[in-house]
């Protein structure tokens, strides 16, 4: 079962990652694909693949349930693993890079309830600062939010800010944001009733508000703003399976929703706020549908 | 890992799947007894909160009840009409009693629905059909089994005759896929399957050995023939798997447990997970496909006696022990060592951290001596279950395109029968269709070459005559002598001009007397300035402007007939210029001088301004039209935006893309315009500008600018980023009724790779302190004097001014003698008169302030 694909900065490989405890990369150019790399490492099923930015050259993620979260990279003729964390206790189920402001910055989110913030410092070597019980029984999503804090855009030079939402177990969504060097929960978003499976904070395009979406195992998918203070929240849509994923377009106006009925659904909103579905894709159905793997 | 704790020697029910928030009821068990010998029963609810770090959990209902129990049940019976569902509880004397959980958790003391004692001997059996919940059913000594309707519990129904020799039903249960298969099983070893249609038991498994004693049965939650039988004979400890297509002995034996199983569940979650506990003190996770433990649990040194999974949340499992504790645990694993600096933790802050003997210092942090954790770190089970399995996933790749299409690629499992085929789609989203064919249309004849062509069907097809209009006028941009050209569309004959030409110098020189004698109002100036400029007679043409007092537009004309009618043109503006307005021009005019040739193109986009001025927008399309002659898309974009913000976005495409491919020389000036005209587009696509105003909606071109912004840095193309940068200005500003404009300029400073640099100032020399002194002042005393917003711009604008006359004057590059004097050239003349104006300007209006000069 292949758990995750996600294409790179310039849409030219894919990467993905399956049961099989394997990372297959592929180039995907005009429509072709062919297997560049074939990455062993994991003992376990391999949840996430997440891509740095391309300014950082051709690094990747992985986590899986063997408790490791490697960072690949693409050398002069082959990957290889140039680091590998075995800070969790469970199943790391999600990674996400922080904005390429910071440098090279990964968060992991882990079935421990823990979730693990890496940095690699200037000499090369990675330190990791590790959030414990962030989730009871488990994180099942972490996802980075803008680097510039929206409360900052008025004053004469920017802000920057590390933060992150995170989805876990508890029902909860969690916002994290570093402090004098210390991750801070700062704030507890309630509104599903069962396992949030994932988060999603959307791009950042400018305006002065923060958008998050959340999606649950209980079918609800929510949208959570926030201008500054408080985040408020508004139902998408009660699916009638578990929503699995979450994404936003790169512009932070569509969102994919991927449900357990193997549906993908595309939302935009419209001019008076209100979500409207524009495109309902079924995985089986190849209309529409480019090439396939 | 351990989550939650309960002292209570009690059965358990988890609330149902449907349910939330997840509770849990404890009712004492019977035939348990502790030190204390209290033989009081009670039926609690518990609520889970996972969020609470500590390992109590917090009660929320509790009644007292007569009897205890041998086994608890929480069906969802009830539960569509918004309460909890019911509570089920089997005790001793044949005793089934049903509970309201609502009322329980409403603290209501009468909470019993019903109650039976028909059974005979303590009701150890109990089991809710998963497909009807209303129908239980119910098994106790003497062979009996009643099968219940929680609607009608009076009478209960048999599922056929008792079977003989009669024994003690130990456990029963409903088939997970067939809702009319019942199972018992009796604690001599024998399992009965019932059909309740036939009303007969179908087929009777034994193994033969005589040695099994069951004390749990399952059936598989997928597969319909397929059921557990689990041994509480400690010679025996083991678990069975019976196929009942092939009921002669056990599929398979899982051997594991050293004494006997006191009790299984298996997992609705994941059907690959069994758990058993055994006298052995361990509680086991079991593949029961494969027969391989999982997991074991980290348990106490105490028999469990009841376990069970949480319906809702599949990760969490209760298990009852003799010890008397009720534990929550997870099969995911985590650290125990952070959980165990969490109690200290919780203890050391409910002492309070305050300074109690005021001494000045907080207590420091509580030191607990910590019980020694042997195995800090439960591992997860060993094969990830189902539920953490994700099948599908889209997701949005980065790459982007600017003709409104985004790739989106998706990933997931297709289920193909037995053997499953995995497949990644890649996969475009198109939003805006329309567009993006048209714009391949023009790429195309772009390509080709075939620009005119492609302009010459478009004006073939177009049937507005707006439309006609503007493909007409592009069509002519390519044509290789545009000006005769341009000048046949309007309807001007060159030829038939150049006789009228000494005939209209005439008539304009004449109506140029009369309005300067009489201030006769004539009619048609501007038709006559427009014949004037027609026929390229600027003097003409300035004449007429400055007799109907249009000083502006007749410094423009004069800046295109040459530097010696400009002169003159100033002179005479100054000799009557009392306004501010016309400097301005004269300073543009100025500027515009140095940096480009002044053509044709300059007149019609100065005309095409004028055009959109005038008349409150009503010659918008006209003034669109002098923009397109004068190839000034920049314009053409706001000028259209602004008329057509209501106007359907296909419209705009017509008058926009096939400028950006005829304009668009390079690739860099047609991304420019590209953006540019993405925004516009945007902004009619969506109706008005009123949501971006309110920061409502997020518009992808921000961040598409955003991105070029950073590419155009990366490639050191500074001048392209800066016109970016300018444009976003513009933008912001012209929503800038309530959105704060400085905020786009401040979202692109990170983006900025060379922050402006700070130069040190060098003192202005000597000679001309006096001259910025005298200055400074000045411009003080006006900004104290002047009270209206627009003074005050125009100090600030003066200020600006003046800083670059200090720049200069430490340049050396321009003596005080020629500031003074009204005799100098080009660039520095703007400084001069500029601020000659300004006072003459302050001076008309204050006088009084500047008497003190």
């Amino acid at each position: 079962m292949i758990h995750d694909a996600q294409m790179d900065y310039y849409g030219n490989r894919l990467a993905t990652c399956s049961s099989d405890r394997t990372v297959k990369i592929f180039n995907i150019r005009d429509g072709a694909q062919t297997l560049v790399a074939h990455l062993h490492g994991h003992d376990g099923p391999v949840w996430q693949v997440a891509w740095a930015h391309a300014m950082y050259g051709s690094v990747l993620a992985s986590c899986a349930y063997d408790r490791k979260v490697i960072i690949w990279q693409e050398g002069k003729h082959e990957w290889e693993k140039i680091h590998e964390y075995k800070g969790h206790d469970s199943s790391v189920n999600s990674v996400s890079w922080g904005p390429s402001e910071f440098g090279l910055l990964l968060v992991c989110g882990s079935s421990d309830g823990g979730i693990s913030v890496l940095q690699r410092a200037a000499d090369g070597r990675w330190e990791a600062q590790k959030i414990n019980n962030a989730h009871t029984i488990g994180c099942n999503a972490v996802s980075w939010g803008p680097a510039v804090s929206i409360g900052s855009l008025f004053g004469q030079s920017p802000q920057y800010i590390k933060q992150f939402v995170s989805g876990g177990c508890d029902n909860l969504v969690k916002v994290w944001r570093e402090e004098d060097g210390q991750w801070k929960e700062e704030v507890k978003l309630e509104s599903h009733s069962d396992w949030v499976r994932d988060v999603a904070w959307a791009p950042f395009i400018g305006l002065p508000i923060c958008t998050i979406a959340s999606c649950s195992q209980d079918g609800r998918v929510f949208i959570w703003r926030s201008t500054g203070s408080s985040w408020t929240p508004k139902l998408l849509h009660k699916f009638n399976d578990v929503v699995w994923h979450v994404s936003w377009s790169i512009t932070g106006n569509i969102l994919a929703v991927s449900g357990g009925d193997n549906r993908v659904t595309l939302w935009k909103e419209s001019v008076d706020g209100q979500w409207a579905c524009v495109s309902d894709v079924n995985k089986g159905d190849d209309s529409g549908l480019r090439s396939s793997i | 890992m351990k989550l939650k704790e309960i002292e209570r020697t009690a059965h358990q029910a988890w609330s149902p799947a449907a349910h939330h928030p997840i509770y849990l009821a404890a009712g004492t068990s019977a035939q348990q007894l502790d030190a204390t010998f209290s033989t009081n029963a009670a039926l609690e609810i518990f609520e889970l909160d996972l969020s609470d770090p500590g390992f109590d959990m917090k009660l929320q209902g509790s009644i007292k009840t007569a009897n205890r129990y041998h086994k608890l049940l929480w069906s969802s019976h009830g539960l569509g009409s918004g309460g909890p569902g019911t509570l089920i509880g089997g005790g001793d004397g044949g005793l089934i009693v049903l509970y309201d959980a609502a009322r329980i958790l409403a603290g209501d003391v009468e909470a019993e629905l019903g109650q039976s004692v028909r059974h005979t001997g303590p009701v150890r059996a109990l089991d809710i059909n998963p497909f009807q919940n209303n129908l239980l059913a119910s098994g106790a000594n003497d062979s009996e089994i009643y099968i219940w309707d929680l609607n009608n519990f009076a009478t209960p129904m048999t599922p056929g005759a008792q079977s003989q020799p009669l024994e003690d039903v130990g456990c029963v249960a409903w088939n997970c896929q067939v809702q009319h298969i019942l199972a018992s099983a009796t604690p001599s070893g024998k399992a009965v399957v019932w059909d309740l249609r036939k009303n007969e038991p179908i087929i009777k498994v034994s193994d033969h050995t005589n040695r099994m004693r069951c004390s749990g049965i399952a059936w598989h939650p997928d597969v319909a023939t397929q059921m557990v039988l689990a041994s509480e004979d400690d010679r025996m400890p083991v678990i069975q798997m019976w196929d009942l297509r092939f009921a002669t002995s056990p599929l398979r034996v899982f051997e594991n447990h050293s004494r006997g199983i006191l009790t299984i569940a298996w997992s609705r979650a994941d059907p690959e997970l069994l758990l058993s506990c055994a006298k052995d003190n361990r509680i086991l996770c079991w593949n029961p496909n494969t027969g391989e433990v999982l997991y074991e649990l980290p348990t106490s040194t105490q028999w469990c006696f009841d376990i069970q999974w949480c319906p809702r949340n599949p990760a969490l499992i209760s298990a009852a022990s003799f010890d008397g504790l009720l534990s929550i645990y997870s099969v995911m694993g985590g650290s125990l060592s952070a959980q165990s600096q969490r109690q200290v933790d919780m203890i050391s802050s409910s002492f309070g951290n305050f300074d109690p003997f005021g001494t000045g210092q907080p207590l420091p942090p509580l030191q607990l001596t910590q019980p020694h954790v042997p195995a800090a770190t439960v591992l997860p089970l060993k094969k990830p279950p189902r539920w953490i399995r994700r099948p599908v996933g889209a997701s949005f790749a980065v790459s982007y395109c600017l003709h409104g299409t985004q790739t989106f690629k998706m990933c997931g499992s297709l289920p193909g029968g037995l053997v499953q085929s995995h497949y990644v789609y890649v996969s475009q989203v198109v939003t805006e269709p329309h567009l993006l064919s048209r714009s391949a249309e023009l790429q195309a004849a772009g390509h080709t070459g075939h620009l005119r062509e492609f302009c010459h069907a478009k004006v073939q097809a177009s049937i507005d005559p707006l439309e006609k209009d503007i493909w007409s006028f592009l069509q002519v941009n390519l044509e290789p002598d545009p000006r005769s050209k341009f000048l046949k569309l309007i309807g001007y004959n060159p030829d038939e001009l150049a006789q009228k030409r000494p005939w209209l110098h005439v008539v304009v020189t004449i109506s140029a007397i009369e309005l300067s004698i009489s201030s006769y109002s004539f009619a048609d100036v501007d038709g006559l300035i427009g014949q004037a400029l027609l026929v390229g007679d600027f003097e003409a043409a300035v004449e007429l402007c400055l007799g109907d007092g249009r000083y502006a537009d007749a410094i423009i004309l004069a800046v295109a007939g040459g530097a010696d009618l400009l002169e003159r043109t100033q002179e005479r503006y100054f000799d009557k210029s009392s306004g501010i307005g016309g400097t301005f021009c004269i300073i543009k005019v100025s500027e515009l001088q140095d940096e480009q040739a002044l053509s044709l193109s300059f007149l019609v986009d100065a005309l095409g301004s004028r055009l959109e001025m005038e008349d409150g927008g009503r010659l918008c399309a006209q003034a669109c039209l002098c923009y397109i002659c004068a190839g000034n898309v920049d314009k053409l974009a706001s000028c259209w935006d602004g008329t057509h913000q209501c106007s359907d976005s296909l419209a705009l495409q017509v008058g926009m893309y096939p400028a950006v491919g005829i304009f668009g020389t390079n690739l860099t000036c047609r991304l420019v315009i590209c953006l540019k005209i993405r925004l516009s587009f945007n902004n009619v696509a969506t109706g008005n500008c009123t949501h971006l105003r309110n920061g409502d909606t997020r518009e992808q071109p921000y961040w598409i600018g955003l991105h070029l912004l950073h590419s155009c840095q990366t490639s050191k193309n500074n001048i392209f980023s800066h016109r970016i940068l300018a444009y976003f200005f513009s933008i912001s500003f012209s929503f800038s009724s309530s959105t704060p404009p400085p905020m786009m300029f401040i979202l692109l400073q990170p983006a900025q790779v060379q922050p402006p640099e700070k130069i040190e100032k060098r003192p202005i020399p000597e000679e001309h302190a006096s001259l910025r002194i005298a200055f400074d002042g000045l411009v003080q005393r006006c900004l104290i004097a002047a009270s209206d917003p627009q003074t005050k711009r125009k100090l600030d604008d003066a200020n600006k001014r003046l800083e670059f006359l200090y720049d200069k004057l430490r340049e050396h590059s321009v003596s005080a003698l020629s500031l003074v004097s009204r005799d100098f050239k080009t660039r520095n003349v703007n400084v001069g008169i500029y601020f000659k104006n300004i006072i003459s300007c302050l001076r008309a209006k204050m006088p009084s302030h500047l008497e003190l000069l």
